[in-house]
């Protein structure tokens, strides 16, 4: 990655204008004085606090809660928060099975830290102390823990009326599977887990929520990624008009996927903000992060992967379960994860006969919700490392293998089996540039001269692609509760020509407040810093979903520049008569309307526009505000696309890792801003490498978790990495504005198809299969010693 | 009870219980919300702040154990040279995205470029371990604290003073292989 | 994740520190680095904390004759930073500097990590194998144990309620000896599945030491009188004896521990021998 040419917010344009430019961001200087604001942060007097109590028990009849004596006026049960509309989450399909998940338990306790009870005191150790007294009469239940398990016949149910284990049971098919089995030189077939995490931002959930008589309306504070939708739901559930309720997020201290479902203790919050007069808010502790936030990926994958005797691959079969826990988070809780992790098994290769079951299992664990690349982590490492297990068995290079069958770029747009439309790029170019990246040949050289501490080399690839940016097509065909189709924006330019940008997105670490008002700026000849990004706040915004799914830069992007350029318009024709020339030939440039050699400033419009409409053309409105909404003219998606490379040094005895190399050979169409998307690309990667070597919730045979703080659940540090570098392709889209592609969940993709790779390149010659992440040191010498005991057995038999 | 703090130059009281801790009372009873509180069991390091001059963990730290001792938060060191570097490199190399982890991350730098003279991307990113980033990749973050050490090195190349505790760090950085090897 | 309620008592000197612990159900906490997290997740109550932190008695350290005293509050950063003597050849300063996090180690201090006797701590492995003994404030005065005595089980020592660990001694280790220190664990600053030391004293037996086991650290008597015998003893031969070692120090060891074990204390005896 080349030195980056960085511009600061109130830096004149460049030449080719704001678009593309590395601007330095506009929302550094609050955070790096330690003046952001997060939830925690806000003080309202007079503030309570809360804390919750929480089964200590898997799967329970609740039998009662007992109050300590003198303070029952401090404790609240389900009995005490009065009516709540329990709300129906989960896809719109038949065959799903919804469930109820109320606010604090009823009857029945389905995980280890489900919410029982809420405690209110003056400070958060008073309300711990409250409710490390509240008594829980619990009757346990049979457990179930594991998804595969749970849908054989006679295994417990975490739902009695159910037939079996599952929320939703269906298949992905496409082509001939059974035809290309027959065909089949080469069938290869293998297991993979990817373990149980969750998104662990630094920042946990949060709620503060008070009651405004002034503006007769409920506030609240809250740590999400959609305010918007937030409030429907809320105002769902608790009765309350939507005009009286508004949802703040303020600063928010990464989401990452966690944040973009409303969760239990949210609404119990909220729902005794209705009738205290006081406020009340909860801070998440992160052992509550860890125990009963939205949890994410843990799959289980049994599939087999055809090809012929030159390796192209003819079909994909098997199954995928995903362990989506006790509950369904609204709005949509885990319910697509099975599905796209079946449409998108594939990859990027040829494979048009396919047929994969999938099950999403119901067990007594917390609620599965989204978390970065959805689905595709677990997707992407198993078609990944299939495609090495098979070339490993043909005694090919992996990515000879790859170049063989991936689609070229003469063939996009190209229709996947699973009916996504990879429309841009060159996919055998990003491979090449990996190869490049990483220094493929020096590897080799290195890893067949050994090392002198005897560490094995490994080096290893994985490919990916990443919708982004899809709107009503493809979340109507995935049955969403919420359609996110679109998002919106009001341009508004104040009488001394400055602008305010009041968007329905909400920016929480992507820099939007810089890369919105680059566009804006773009659009109307200003400077960034003459742009103010409002976002977060459902009193001053208007609607949208929020930032998920890759889909801000597309959405909101193109929100911004269509409201901005309606702006521009209005800016013209105000500007032609003060010039008295034709809007045609105007243009915007330093902050005026321009015509030949002369200009009007903004500020002039401005006031023309505001305080003296004596000035406007006459079929010219006063005040300059404009509003837009924006969807892609293709909503099926524009696909960003990868190719991840590791290096690793693997210590045989101990199964250490150690990660020496990662780079990144990227294509997200047009970058807005080359700096912001290299800070996406890496955080991704380093979430991605939690995943392939050091994240799990691991949970014993009672449904207790095993990981409850950062002591035993790892999150990388600078000390575990290395330097991630990054080589960017630029293949812009045909369909989004400037061509542009989202990039937020890419990097997390691919980590653990290429670092398990890498692993399993290390040891290549001992047969050793490496199929589950975390590929932790002691799975690694597992694995070690089972490829060991199977090739003394096998000369034993022989 | 009451206690006297020494908090950013100034001398402070505050009302505090014995079980409270050093970071709460800085937040809730001081205002200081530049103390982030990421884990509130000294794993993520969101909650560095600098008590006698040296870095620790508000999070593990009695407020009442504080009393008397010079403590220092982000808050405090709007004029001090070594942190408006930082800031600055911070700003230019992308090291912050939510913002969340940052007031550590600029406490625990400013230590690293203080103790010392040499730095090198190794043993920052060892001075590193136990301050989470959920964002970044670090690697913003490792080249802002060798940027700022930088300009700082250039901007003082004559006074270079108290070397021997760098000289020490750096020769640790090359030993610690193990627990790297360890992953 | 706050604590529950307990007193608080700061005595400003070990007299009155000892008559603190004395008359109630009193806890002393040091740095209170690992003491604090535990009565954050309200893992462990006490009723009342008695800060020893600042107590003079325990803050001084001197080498004297031959003879390394370090004072029980002494911080893992001063001994990382070389702020007291050092007797070990540089051994302890590393040790230090490889303890948790710069901010911790600036806090926490060697006679609280000894107290607590965690057994993946980096000290009771560090000072067993150098011969260290721990010095005790009890009612009737001070007394001495040797570390490989002092270290009863997990989380348990010798210590009584009431007592006060106030220093720690050994006999400076002689120039030109020579030793290695190898931990392994999962990321920088997180429990180490293993720690293992050797340190071959100039003209004296070899002491070998394995932590992070299930109780606490151990001398692994076998290898140091093999290692005696024969200085040079080669790992073919020595690894066997370091195997029944290991399985008496950790018997509820599972293999995949056994054989980190054996790595980190391979590790630390090559580093020793200088390869």
């Amino acid at each position: 990655m080349a030195e980056q040419h960085t511009l600061e917010p109130d830096d004149h344009a460049p030449t080719t204008g704001w678009v593309g430019a590395s601007v330095l961001r506009k929302e550094d200087a609050r955070h790096l004085d330690g003046k952001g604001m997060f939830v925690a942060d806000v003080i309202i007097p007079r503030t309570r606090e809360i804390a919750f109590v929480r089964s200590n028990m898997a799967h329970a009849t609740l039998i009662g809660v007992t109050k300590p004596e003198g303070h029952a006026h401090q404790v609240f049960t389900a009995a005490d928060l009065g009516e709540i509309d329990h709300l129906t989450a989960g896809p719109e399909i038949a065959a799903f099975r919804n469930t109820v998940y109320p606010p604090l338990a009823e009857g029945r306790v389905r995980f280890a830290g489900q919410t029982v009870a809420m405690c209110v005191a003056g400070s958060r150790a008073e309300a711990e102390d409250l409710a490390d007294q509240v008594g829980v009469d619990l009757d346990p239940l049979a457990v179930v823990i594991d998804a595969v398990d749970a849908m054989k016949p006679g295994a417990a149910k975490v739902y009695d009326s159910w037939q079996d284990g599952a929320f939703m049971t269906s298949a992905v098919k496409g082509g001939d599977v059974k035809a290309a089995r027959g065909k089949a030189k080469f069938s290869v077939r293998r297991q993979f887990k990817m373990a149980r995490q969750t998104c662990n931002s630094l920042e946990g959930r949060g709620v503060l929520a008070y009651y405004d008589r002034r503006l007769d309306e409920l506030v609240v504070y809250m740590s999400t990624q959609g305010p918007h939708v937030m409030r429907m739901a809320l105002a769902q559930c608790l009765k309350i008009p939507e005009h009286k309720l508004r949802v703040i997020a303020p600063d928010v201290g990464g989401g990452f996927g966690g944040k973009n479902r409303l969760t239990p203790e949210e609404i119990a919050v909220v729902a005794l903000a209705r009738q205290v007069d006081y406020p009340v808010r909860w801070i998440e502790d992160r052992r509550e992060h860890i125990l009963a936030s939205a949890h994410a990926r843990e799959h289980w994958y049994d599939i087999t992967l055809h090809a012929d005797a030159e390796g192209t691959f003819l079909g994909l079969e098997g199954e995928v379960y995903v362990d989506a826990g006790a509950y369904s988070l609204w709005p949509v809780g885990a319910f697509a994860e099975a599905s796209m992790a079946a449409r998108n098994l594939p990859g990027p290769y040829r494979i048009q006969d396919l047929e994969i079951r999938n099950f999403t299992v119901a067990t007594n664990k917390a609620p599965l919700g989204p978390y970065r690349g959805v689905a595709r982590p677990g997707a992407c490492f198993v078609i990944e490392r299939m495609v090495d297990e098979l070339a490993h068995e043909m005694g090919i290079d992996p990515m000879d293998l790859r170049q063989r069958n991936i689609v070229t770029a003469a063939e996009l747009p190209y229709t996947t089996v699973g009916e996504m439309v990879l429309d841009t790029g060159d996919y055998p170019a990003s491979l090449r540039g990996a190869i490049e990246l990483i220094n493929s040949d020096a590897v080799r050289a290195r890893q067949k001269q050994g090392e002198p501490d005897g560490r094995r080399i490994g080096l290893g690839f994985a490919f990916y692609t990443e919708q982004s940016g899809h709107g009503t097509a493809e979340w109507t065909r995935r049955k969403s509760r919420v359609v996110p189709g679109y998002e919106s924006c009001v341009t508004r330019m104040m009488p001394d020509g400055t602008v305010l940008l009041l968007v329905g997105i909400q920016s929480h670490g992507q820099g939007m407040e810089t890369t919105l008002a680059q566009i804006a700026a773009h659009e109307l000849g200003l400077k960034p810093a003459q742009v103010q990004v409002r976002h977060g706040d459902t009193g001053i915004s208007p609607f949208g979903f929020g930032t998920f799914a890759s889909r801000s830069i597309v959405m909101a992007g193109g929100a911004v520049a269509k409201s901005s350029r309606q702006l521009a318009d209005k800016l013209r024709a105000i500007g032609a008569k003060l010039l008295q020339c034709a809007p045609e030939d105007t243009t915007l440039a330093d902050g005026q309307v321009m015509s030949g050699s002369g200009g009007v400033s903004f500020a002039e419009i401005g006031r023309a526009a505001h305080v003296r409409s004596e000035l406007l053309p006459e079929d010219v409105d006063p005040v300059l505000e404009e509003f837009a909404t924006y969807e892609p003219s293709v909503s099926g998606g524009a696909f960003s696309y990868a190719t991840h490379a590791a290096v690793v040094a693997v210590d045989p005895d101990t199964g250490s890792v150690e990660l020496l190399d990662y780079a990144v050979c990227e294509d997200c169409g047009t970058m807005i801003n080359p700096l912001i998307v290299d800070g996406q690309v890496m955080g991704g990667v380093t979430q991605g490498i939690g995943t392939a070597l050091f994240e799990e919730i691991p949970y014993d045979e009672q449904g207790q978790p095993l990981a409850t703080t950062l002591a035993e659940y790892l999150l990388p540090c600078a000390s575990e990495l290395p330097r991630i570098r990054v080589k960017h392709l630029v293949t812009p889209s045909t369909f989004t504005e400037y061509g542009v592609k989202g990039v937020g969940e890419g990097g997390a993709i691919a980590p653990p198809g290429a670092i398990v790779n890498a692993i399993s390149d290390a040891f290549k010659e001992t047969g050793a299969f490496f199929n589950t992440t975390p590929c932790t040191p002691r799975r690694i010498v597992a694995a070690l010693d089972a490829a060991r005991d199977a090739h003394s057995s096998h000369e034993v038999g022989a | 009870m009451r206690i006297q703090l020494e908090l950013n130059g100034d001398r402070t009281r505050v009302d505090v219980e014995p079980r409270d801790i050093l970071a709460d009372t800085l937040r809730e009873a001081c205002g200081l919300t530049s103390v982030h509180l990421g884990c509130e069991h000294g794993s993520c390091g969101a909650c560095t702040i600098e008590i006698d001059g040296q870095v620790a963990r508000s999070c593990l730290i009695l407020s009442i154990a504080a009393e008397g001792r010079p403590v220092r938060t982000l808050d405090g060191l709007a004029e001090d040279p070594v942190m408006q570097a930082l800031k600055q490199s911070f700003h230019r190399k992308h090291a912050l995205q939510c913002g969340f982890c940052t007031p550590g991350m600029l406490m625990i730098a400013r230590d690293m470029i203080r103790r010392h003279d040499r730095l090198d991307e190794a043993t920052v990113r060892e001075g590193l371990a136990g301050h989470i980033c959920r964002c970044t990749g670090y690697v913003g973050i490792v080249d802002a604290i060798l940027d700022a050490h930088a300009s700082l090195s250039d901007r003082h190349a004559d006074s270079q003073a108290d070397n021997q505790a760098g000289d020490r760090a750096g020769d640790r950085a090359d030993h610690h292989h193990e627990t790297r090897r360890a992953g | 994740m706050k604590p529950s309620s307990f007193e608080y008592q700061r005595p400003d000197s070990l007299a009155a520190a000892m008559a603190a612990l004395a008359g109630q159900e009193a806890t002393p906490m040091s740095g209170g680095q690992s003491l604090l997290i535990l009565l954050r997740m309200r893992m462990t109550e006490a009723s009342t904390l008695i800060d020893v932190s600042r107590l003079p008695e325990l803050s001084a350290s001197s080498l004297d004759q031959g003879i390394l005293r370090i004072g029980a509050g002494t911080t893992h950063a001063a001994i990382e930073d070389g702020l007291v003597p050092d007797a070990s050849c540089g051994m302890m300063a590393r040790v230090a500097g490889g303890i948790a996090y710069r901010a911790v180690r600036n806090v926490g201090t060697i006679g609280g990590s000894l107290a607590l006797s965690d057994p993946a701590a980096d000290w009771p492995v560090c000072l067993l194998a150098l011969g260290a003994s721990v010095v005790v404030q009890g009612e009737s005065g001070e007394r001495r144990h040797a570390m490989a005595d002092f270290l009863t089980g997990t989380f348990t020592t010798l210590l009584e309620p009431g007592e006060l660990l106030t220093r720690i001694e050994m006999p400076a280790l002689p120039t030109g000896s020579r030793w290695g220190y190898a931990k392994l664990a999962r990321k920088h600053g997180a429990f180490a599945d293993s720690l293992g030391a050797a340190v071959l004293p100039a003209g004296g037996d070899p002491r070998m030491v394995l932590g992070a086991t299930m109780e606490h650290a151990r001398l692994l008597t076998r290898s140091m009188e093999a290692l005696a015998r024969d200085p040079d003893l080669g790992w073919d031969v020595l690894a066997p004896i370091l195997r029944d070692d290991i399985a008496e120090a950790d018997p509820n060891a599972d293999a995949y521990r056994l054989r980190c074990h054996v790595a980190t204390l391979r590790k630390a005896l090559l580093q020793a021998r200088g390869y």
